[in-house]
């Protein structure tokens, strides 16, 4: 215990905290100096800039007081730093630094489980309240603020999901030692803890009432946990960005031998593009967040049409990101489905190249579709065109990566064990909702979808099908690279048994009222329309996929520990990372490996990929 | 390197730093007159982007990004300085998206019209973007010192250009705010003083952070701990700071210079 209350992560609290105090008193201070009122009357106390400026800080003195900036510090005194560092044996280097790129993936992963707990149970509780017409235990604020924060918390879990599997998985397929740049590594994952107590802290600060989106007029008019939402995305962002110049740096410059483009595993490549994006179009969420930031503390008008500004903007700078920031999120699921198919289906994966292209295909046309979420936002009318066919567009690249995948199960010799069926569902239920996708794309049609809940099932699809599935496929497949045993098999079954059939029952009725007319983003809903029993019903699916999770929870408590010894290649995989025994050794690969021919030519014989070389290395202290 | 001839530094300085600044101050001065005299749009652009080529490509020297090191061991210092070149340029790339989106947002917002500065303005501008060129041309004479190992010239060059820095730093927040403000334009004033501030603001935050990396530098140059051989910190200040001098290129025709002025 003692150990865990001197790890990182609770000395960072600590550090927080008095950051925060000494930010907030420190710019109460200044404005003193300059004359301006130091104490506002009413809740908080403070002044709105005093509070942001406080946890900017406190934000900066958790990364500090980690000791995550300390080799840094030290090469700005001019400090020699060993290049490597040890961690200690045992589970507390998972919650201090570490500088191996495995140890923070997992410290990711295990952080955006969490977070999707969080946003899962936020939907929960507004999900009951959904179930019956009327308001039963919800204030409106409540629920607004539970709404808004089960997307923002969501996304952020899932951006540290993918910077997890990204982190874990990426240097083990390239045959890299560890990421390009190990401290930045380590920094960015240690901005993740302080931007989710910042967004915690939106509850105690009047929540937020916009949607995660945070669009003004309304966004400068929410009380004062608006600014900590906005905060706490620019923090989480800078994670974001930093994590994906690592994982493009990594790849430019850390593959082994023989590991030319084209013969890389295809995970690596949707990483690439799932990066391109997080490191370009992740600012402009930020700076759109912090123009209202700096509109609401001190009154600039950027969106402020009386002062000759533009709202539309706002939607502009914000889509920009946030419609790519779908393709960061499915993305890297894609390429865990184009990973895991061929292992289990025991065939090539049928047009590498053209499913590695396809990656960059949706990643750049993804920049150029943006306004789509704007149709009915009063731009200009003629904007929307171009945008509808641009947003059609993507259906070709994602189209090619699915004859890519039913080729690739044609005629294979298919396992299905858990990894397989969370592949397989995830292909079915974006399926789905790729398929829903272009009725909105079209303008005709979205004026009606707009703000309905078909569009909630829509994306609620989209998402599953391209994050959530393939996610939950790549932990059961690489838990026992990670741990040396498996998960349980029979409750990895009836995890999936239990949340697939929920699932599509959620998405499916959603997309159903939505149809005949219910308005999303609403507490209430009128009990006419007659929607009391889809709505029951959608309640009782939410809570059955919740009671799936809370079983995937258990099998991986049970089986970190317990769980059937598996140290070699469980999944007879071709991929590098399985042709060492299993837990990873620390330093990745104890003699180099040479890649000598295709990555996924399963069933093919005589055939081989990576072949290891006799060990001559130095060993790197 | 340990005996370096001082006129063999000479040349290179004057190849590298003199020539370049020169085209670099003659382009702002034409700049600046096309801006008042005619307004067009097209030939700002043009000149803005023939400047930004001769930084990116003489200052910042980006082809040395192509580092044909790819046989040497993954540990080496020589293979480590190109991994973290690209490291750095990644960071510019995502970087240069803050402030290209803050460049569409002026144009969004006002379209091709200026902002209603005092005309004061335009020469104080004139000045500070003087002296933030004039920064980069000592930013690279310390770097080059340094790769031929004249300490007294990189001594001299970064806090030169630590003090056009600060000198910068205080034109705009000590000299053209307060007049922007006298002017009217303030940043609650309307969108064009906010986009203004913000602009300004922004740009001044980026100064800064260049002078207190500049700053490090410095400080460890003095104790020596960078060689010819081995300064990948001076090199990353220097492509940091003309990266800064870069962005502020495209500023300036943006805030001053768009639309008829004088």
């Amino acid at each position: 215990m003692k150990k865990f209350f001197t790890s990182a992560l609770i000395r960072g609290l600590l550090w927080q905290l008095i950051g925060w105090i000494v930010g907030v008193l420190f710019l109460t201070g200044i404005r003193m100096l300059m004359g301006l009122p130091p104490l506002v009357s009413g809740q908080y106390l403070f002044t709105e800039p005093a509070w942001v400026f406080g946890a900017l800080v406190g934000a900066v003195s958790y990364v500090a007081g980690t000791g995550a900036m300390t080799d840094w510090f030290k090469w700005a005194k001019g400090e020699d730093v060993p290049e490597h560092r040890e961690d200690p044996p045992g589970w507390e280097k998972y919650i201090n630094v570490s500088l191996d790129h495995k140890v923070i993936g997992i410290q990711y992963t295990v952080t955006a489980l969490f977070l999707l707990s969080i946003g899962g149970l936020f939907a929960l509780i507004f999900r009951a309240e959904l179930a019956h017409s009327g308001l039963q235990f919800l204030s409106l604020t409540t629920y607004n603020t539970l709404m808004s924060l089960h997307g923002i918390i969501m996304i952020i879990g899932i951006l540290l999901g993918v910077a997890g599997m990204i982190n874990y998985l990426t240097p083990l397929l390239v045959g890299a030692q560890d990421m390009a740049f190990p401290r930045l590594n380590a920094f960015s994952y240690w901005l993740a803890p302080p931007a989710t107590i910042i967004m915690l802290t939106v509850l105690l600060f009047g929540g937020v009432d916009t949607g995660w989106w945070g669009y003004p007029p309304l966004s400068e008019q929410a009380p004062l946990g608006m600014q900590m939402f906005f905060l706490s995305v620019a923090v989480a962002g800078w994670s974001s960005i930093l994590g994906a110049l690592n994982m493009l740096a990594t790849v430019l410059r850390m593959r082994t031998q023989g590991m030319t483009g084209m013969r890389m595993p295809i995970f690596v490549w949707s990483a690439i593009a799932t990066s391109l994006i997080s490191l370009t179009a992740t600012q402009l969420i930020g700076l759109a967040f912090q123009l209202v930031m700096f509109s609401r503390m001190l009154g600039m008008g950027f969106f402020d049409a009386a002062k000759g500004g533009n709202p539309i903007l706002f939607q502009h700078l914000f889509w920009f990101y946030s419609h790519p920031a779908v393709y960061v999120f499915v993305l890297p699921g894609f390429g865990i489905i184009s990973e895991l198919l061929p292992v289990f289906a025991r065939k090539p994966l049928f047009g590498y190249r053209f499913v590695a292209m396809a990656s960059l295909g949706i990643a750049l046309v993804g920049f150029l579709v943006w306004a789509h979420h704007m149709f009915a936002s009063g731009m200009n009318p003629y904007l929307r065109v171009p945008f509808m066919f641009s947003t059609l567009l993507v259906a070709v690249p994602t189209g090619v990566k699915f004859f890519s995948w039913v080729a690739t199960l044609w005629k294979g010799k298919i396992e299905t064990p858990t990894p397989m069926l969370f592949t397989i569902g995830a292909i079915v239920v974006f399926l789905l909702g790729g398929l829903s996708g272009p009725p909105n794309a079209t303008v005709a049609t979205d004026l009606h979808l707009n703000n309905t809940y078909w569009i909630v099932g829509h994306f609620h699809d989209t998402m599953f099908g391209g994050y959530i599935f393939p996610f939950f496929a790549a932990i059961y497949y690489w838990f026992p690279k990670a741990t040396g045993r498996k998960l349980n098999e029979t409750m990895g079954k009836i995890h999936f048994w239990m949340m697939t059939p929920s699932f599509l029952v959620l998405t499916l009725l959603m997309m159903r009222v939505g149809l005949l007319g219910m308005r999303r983003r609403v507490a209430d809903y009128d009990p006419a329309l007659g929607f009391d029993n889809y709505h029951l019903v959608m309640t009782i699916a939410g809570f059955l996929i919740a009671l799936s999770v809370l079983l995937f929870f258990y099998n991986l408590i049970v089986s970190v520990k317990h769980g059937e010894l598996a140290t070699d290649n469980v999944w007879h995989s071709r991929s590098p990372e399985w042709q060492v025994p299993s837990p990873m050794p620390v330093h990745n690969y104890d003699r180099p490996f040479e890649v000598v021919g295709e990555p996924y030519d399963y069933g093919l014989p005589g055939s081989v990929y990576v072949k290891f070389k006799e060990n001559k290395s130095k060993a790197h202290k | 390197m340990e005996h370096t001839n001082h006129s063999d530094l000479l040349p290179d300085v004057l190849r590298q730093g003199i020539v370049v600044f020169v085209f670099l101050a003659a382009l702002t001065a034409l700049e600046f007159f096309v801006a008042v005299e005619i307004g067009t749009l097209v030939l700002l652009a043009a000149i803005a982007v023939v400047k930004v080529g001769l930084i990116l490509y003489y200052y910042m020297h980006i082809y040395r990004l192509n580092s044909q090191d790819g046989d040497l061991d993954r540990h080496e210092y020589q293979y480590k300085l190109g991994t973290n070149r690209i490291g750095l340029w990644l960071f510019l790339l995502s970087d240069s998206f803050i402030f290209g989106g803050l460049f569409v947002s002026r144009f969004n917002l006002l379209g091709v019209q200026p902002i209603p500065l005092a005309s004061d303005s335009q020469y104080i501008a004139l000045t500070i973007t003087s002296v933030l060129l004039l920064s980069s041309f000592f930013m690279n004479r310390a770097e080059v010192s340094m790769e031929h190992g004249s300490r007294r010239g990189f001594v001299f060059g970064i806090a030169s250009t630590m003090i056009l820095g600060l000198i910068f730093l205080v034109g705009v927040v000590v000299v053209e705010w307060p007049s922007a403000i006298n002017a009217g334009v303030t940043p609650s004033s309307n969108a064009a003083g906010s986009i203004f501030f913000i602009m300004t603001g922004m740009h001044a935050f980026h100064v800064l952070t260049g002078v207190i990396f500049l700053g490090i530098v410095l400080r460890n140059g003095l104790r020596g701990v960078y060689s010819p051989e081995r300064h990948w910190a001076v090199e990353a200040a220097t492509i940091y700071w003309h990266f800064v001098d870069v962005i502020w290129v495209f500023f300036y025709s943006a805030l001053y210079l768009v639309g008829k002025l004088i």
